[in-house]
Order: C-alpha cells, then structure tokens, then sequence
C-alpha cells in the first residue's frame, strides 16, 4: 500500500509531525522485523505436523470450524513453548532450536509406510483395496504422527479408512481429549459410545458426519484409543472413497462400532506407538485452564430465571466466553455470554442508533436477528451491554440448542428482559 | 491431500515461513518462542485448509491474516497468564548487525510495542508492516474501517508518546 493513501487514511492524526512519525516508525518496524530469523525448515516440518494432528482431531474430538475451538484442542497443548517454561520467559538459548531432541529406547525399531499400510490391510475384513497411502517412523521428524489411509471396498462400495497413531501423556490433557465426546452444541453426531477394555485402555467411539453443518451427508464414524501409557490410536472410517470431495457411495461406512473399536485394539498398533520416538514436547502438560473460566459458567448458570433448567455447559476453559443449554420443557435454548473487559474503542461499532444510555452511563443495545451458523429457522436475540470503564457483557439466546441445528422451538427461552437482567447483572464485576 | 498438494503446499510453506515468523516476532513484540508456536499453528491450519488456499488468489496474504487472526485467539485464551516482561534476554544473540539495525532502537521498540493491547498491535503490524490498507486490515480482523482507523490512530499516539524521541532522526540515520 503507497505511503500517500496512509496518510489520506489518518487524515485525523494531527498534523505533518504525525505522518512523519509515521514514515519513521514503519521504516523502523520493517528494520526491527527483519532482524529476526530461525530456522525455517523446523518451523514448516512443526506447522506440516500440526496441520495433520490438527486434521486428524477434527475428524475426531474436536469441533468443526471455530478456529479457537481448534486452539484448544491442539494449539493449547502445544503452545507450551519446548522446555516447557510459560511463553515469554526467557529460556537459555540451548533449547531455543525447534527440532526436537529424540530419546530413543531400546525397543525402538523403524516403521515404514509400507508396513503402516500393510497392517491396516491386513486387520480389515475381506474385501478390495486401493489407493494406499501412508508414513512410517520417522526417527528424524518424531513429531511426525505414522499413519496408514486406504480405499476399502467390501464389496458394497468403496469407502475410505485411516488410522493415525501417536504418544500423548498419560492422563493428560491431550489423552482426556481424544476420548472425550464431542460437545454437541458445536458439533453433531448420532452417538458417541465410550468403553473401557481389560487393559484399563479407554476408547470412544463416535458416529458423526465429515461437515458439523452437514451440508453433504458424509458419514464420519471414529474410534480413538488411549491406552494407560499414553499411547493413542485413531481410526476414521467414511461412506465414501474419500473424507472430503467425494460422492457418498453408500449408507454407512463399512464397519460396525464393534469393528472400529476392535481396529483401534489391535496389539499391532501399540508396536508402532513403542517405534515414535518420545517428544518432550508432547509430553508437557499444557496449562491449566484459567479459574476463571468455570466462574464465569457458573455466573452464567446463577443468573439463569427460575423455571429453566440447564440441561448442557460449555467448557470452563476460556474466562471470556461461555454457554449453557436450558430447557423449560418446550425445547432447548442456548444462551451463550461474552464477558470482556476494555472494549470502550469499539462502542462506536456496537453501540449505534437505537441504543440506550443508562444513567449509570451503561449502554444497552439489544438485537433480534436471524441464527449465524446454518441451523433452519433459529433466531438469535442479543442484549449487549458496555459499562463507562469499557467492561462489556453479551448475552444471546437461540430457538435450538445449538446454532447449527434446526430450531427447536418458536423464540428463545428467555425474554429480552430476562436477557437484559443477566447482561446487567452486578455478578459480573465481582 | 495428495502428493501433488502436498509438494505445493511444502513449497508454499517453505517460501513464506520466514515472513511469517518475522510478522510473528512483531506480533508477539519479541517473543521469539510464541512467535515459533504461533507460525507452526498458522501453517497447520494452512495445511488442513490447503484445497482451498491454494485455490484463493492470495494465499500469502491469506497465511498472514490466518496469523494474525491465531496470535488474537491465543491472547483471548492467554492473556491473564501473560507477564510483564522488563527485557528481553533472548534478543541479545539473534544479532541485528546484518541489517544495520540499531539494537536499541529495535528493543526500544519492540517494548513499546508490548506495551500496546493485541488488537492495537495487530492493526499497527498489519499496517506498517504488511503495508495493508485499512480496508485489507478490517477485512483480516473482522473489524470495520473505523474500528482499524480508530485503534489505529490512538495506537501510533501511544507509540509517539514512546518513541518519539528515539525515532526523531531515525530517518535521516
């Protein structure tokens, strides 16, 4: 962008001083910038890992689209920097490099891609198998997951299988997500059964559809195993030859529950998973949720009017964000709040005609719109509310229980008085 | 993602992750670790997305904003657990002598700008930086013009009232 058409922008910054400051300060900001250099290869082959771990969550735990939602998932348990100190401390600058520092054990072997897809060939039942693909153990890129993919046909259309197998620390963060249900409110499925086996291993089984919006009916059933030592197998099979992309070449894909779970329990994997060379950085605790998120929650759910109960909950790890599910026995409601401190800068944007002023100074805008994100017929109504020191709280209640799904009932459960009580309620501040 | 994707998509990666993590530093206003854990985020949501980025007409422009956008959600979800920093140790051996960079000036700097809020110094990264316009800023932070020109003016108010002295003859420098 020209210089010029900056200064036009900021027409209001004061005066020539001002566009010269900022002449200097970008000449300065790209002088700054360029100073800073690492090594890229490390960077991409960690952001090539992350998108596969990340694509393998999504098929599984974690919800469709929000890409927040996706740094909880993945982002939160490897943004723990490498030696495992906060971001922003200072760390020394031998552990500054990306590339991870295998511990090889003694049991440790190699595992090539060919073997990956050869095993999944063989667990299967009969049947025909095409476009293989896969990765084996890479002891120079440990953070790569091994993974096997196939085309499956059992005679009764072709449908495409995976499975990915990875360490996660025992107990952990990671290990409680993979065999956590999906949170219905964001993403659909038709069941999701958990089970423990007499290993004490865990696995959860989902029955759910590649797009949460549905807007193509491809079936995407899941089965993630963790074992008590932290290793964890995933599987994914679809009713059609492909994830994404492909015509649906079938009802359902080809293996029961049962199946998929006996898949995912087969002692072949477990090999594998002893094969990947441990990662320290997998194996830090990301950190703890902030305490604050379950008290905005359990605001939230105090603030609920009598009469309404809250039949689902959001996760208490954002302190900023939340939502329950209510039912007053004609169907569900989601009431979802943002609580946000100095937002004064925007009121301009959310505060515009037909808002009020209070005389506190508090001001209120209230909205009926349609729902945002796909579900037939849902309606969103929204009291927002920003005290004089910038301390916004939003609250919106919906038709459904989810936004995706098709309303449930005619308005909200709540009234837009009953909106506006818990938007301005002092819990808030305290 | 087939193989041919993936070649694309390696290429891509290759070629844009050193910008990246150099808009990352500033983001993270000298974090360099942050920096790193927010690149390897954004070019794996890259990565997931590729069939699509690769077909939008920008996908460098596109890997910035989704930058961008990562360093928000991270401070969202991080931000009280975030400590004041007085220095910045880490700086010391990443040399700024390649550029002629005043290695004060640079942390002079990069102090002021922790000093802004996130958002504020997203759209000054974005700005000066990237060179956006503020109609491309809005667009990369879901924001409106007014709301970027608003942040914006007040954000380079702050950094004048930071700076100004030390930047005074940087340009005749």
């Amino acid at each position: 962008m020209p210089v010029e058409q900056r200064h036009n922008d900021d027409s209001n910054s004061d005066s020539d001083n001002g566009q010269a400051f900022e002449v200097r300060f970008s000449a300065a900001l790209h002088d700054a910038g360029d100073t800073f250099d690492t090594d890229r290869g490390a960077l991409v082959a960690a952001g090539t890992v992350r998108g596969r771990r990340l694509r393998l969550r999504r098929r599984t735990t974690v919800l469709g689209g929000a890409a927040g939602v996706a740094l909880a998932g993945v982002g939160g348990a490897l943004l723990v920097p490498w030696s495992g100190t906060p971001s922003g401390q200072p760390r020394p600058p031998s552990s500054v490099s990306t590339t991870p520092h295998p511990t090889s054990s003694p049991a440790a072997r190699a595992v090539t891609s060919d073997e990956m897809i050869s095993t999944l060939e063989k667990l299967l039942p009969k049947g025909k198998f095409g476009k293989a693909e896969g990765r084996g153990v890479d002891a120079s890129e440990p953070l790569v997951a091994p993974y096997a993919q196939v085309v499956y046909d059992d005679g009764r259309g072709a449908s495409a299988i995976s499975v990915s197998v990875n360490r996660v620390r025992p107990g952990g963060y990671d290990a409680r997500q993979a065999v956590r249900c999906p949170d219905k409110v964001f993403t659909p499925y038709d069941s999701c059964t958990t089970s423990h086996l007499p290993d004490a291993s865990v696995v959860t089984v989902v029955k759910g559809y590649e797009y949460p919006d549905r807007r193509v009916d491809t079936k995407l059933w899941t089965a993630n195993l963790v074992t008590p030592d932290g290793h964890h197998v995933s599987v994914s099979e679809w009713n059609a030859a492909a994830e994404k992309d492909t015509p649906v070449s079938r009802d359902e894909p080809p293996l029961s529950a049962a199946q998929l779970k006996a898949l995912a329990a087969a002692q072949d994997w477990r090999g594998v998973v002893d094969a990947i060379p441990e990662d320290p950085r997998q194996t830090q605790e990301p950190p703890m949720a902030q305490e604050d998120g379950k008290a905005i929650r359990q605001t939230l759910a105090s603030l609920v009017p009598r009469g309404l109960k809250v039949v689902a909950h959001g996760s208490d790890d954002d302190s900023q964000f939340t939502y329950v599910v209510v039912d007053d026995g004609k169907g569900r409601s989601l009431v979802q709040i943002n609580v946000q401190p100095d937002m004064s800068d925007v009121a301009g944007q959310l505060f515009g005609a037909g808002s009020e002023t209070l005389a506190d100074g508090t001001r209120v805008a209230e909205r009926k719109q349609p729902g945002e994100k796909g579900g037939a017929g849902v309606v969103m109504w929204t009291v927002d509310t920003l005290r004089t020191d910038g301390f916004r709280v939003v609250v919106s209640a919906f038709n459904s229980g989810s936004q995706q799904t098709a309303a449930t009932r005619k308005v909200p459960a709540l009234t837009m008085k009953q909106l506006r009580a818990i938007a301005l309620s002092t819990k808030w501040r305290s | 993602m087939s193989q041919r994707a993936g070649e694309d998509y390696a290429e891509f990666a290759a070629a844009r992750a050193g910008h990246l993590y150099r808009s990352a530093c500033l983001l993270t206003a000298g974090d360099t670790h942050l920096a790193e854990d927010l690149v390897q985020e954004a070019l794996g949501r890259i990565y997931v997305r590729w069939s699509r980025v690769s077909r939008v007409g920008n996908p460098a422009g596109y890997a910035q904003t989704v930058l961008t956008r990562t360093f928000l959600a991270h401070r969202r979800r991080f931000s009280s657990r975030e400590r004041a920093r007085d220095s910045f140790p880490e700086l010391a051996d990443t040399g700024a002598d390649h550029t002629g960079a005043d290695p004060s000036l640079r942390l002079t700097l990069l102090d002021a700008l922790a000093r802004l809020p996130a958002k504020d110094r997203a759209v000054v990264v974005l700005r000066y930086w990237e060179d956006r316009s503020v109609h491309e800023t809005a667009d990369a932070l879901n924001m409106s013009s007014a709301a970027v020109r608003t942040r914006c003016v007040r954000a380079l108010a702050r950094l004048r009232e930071l700076l100004g002295e030390d930047l005074a003859e940087y340009a005749r420098s």
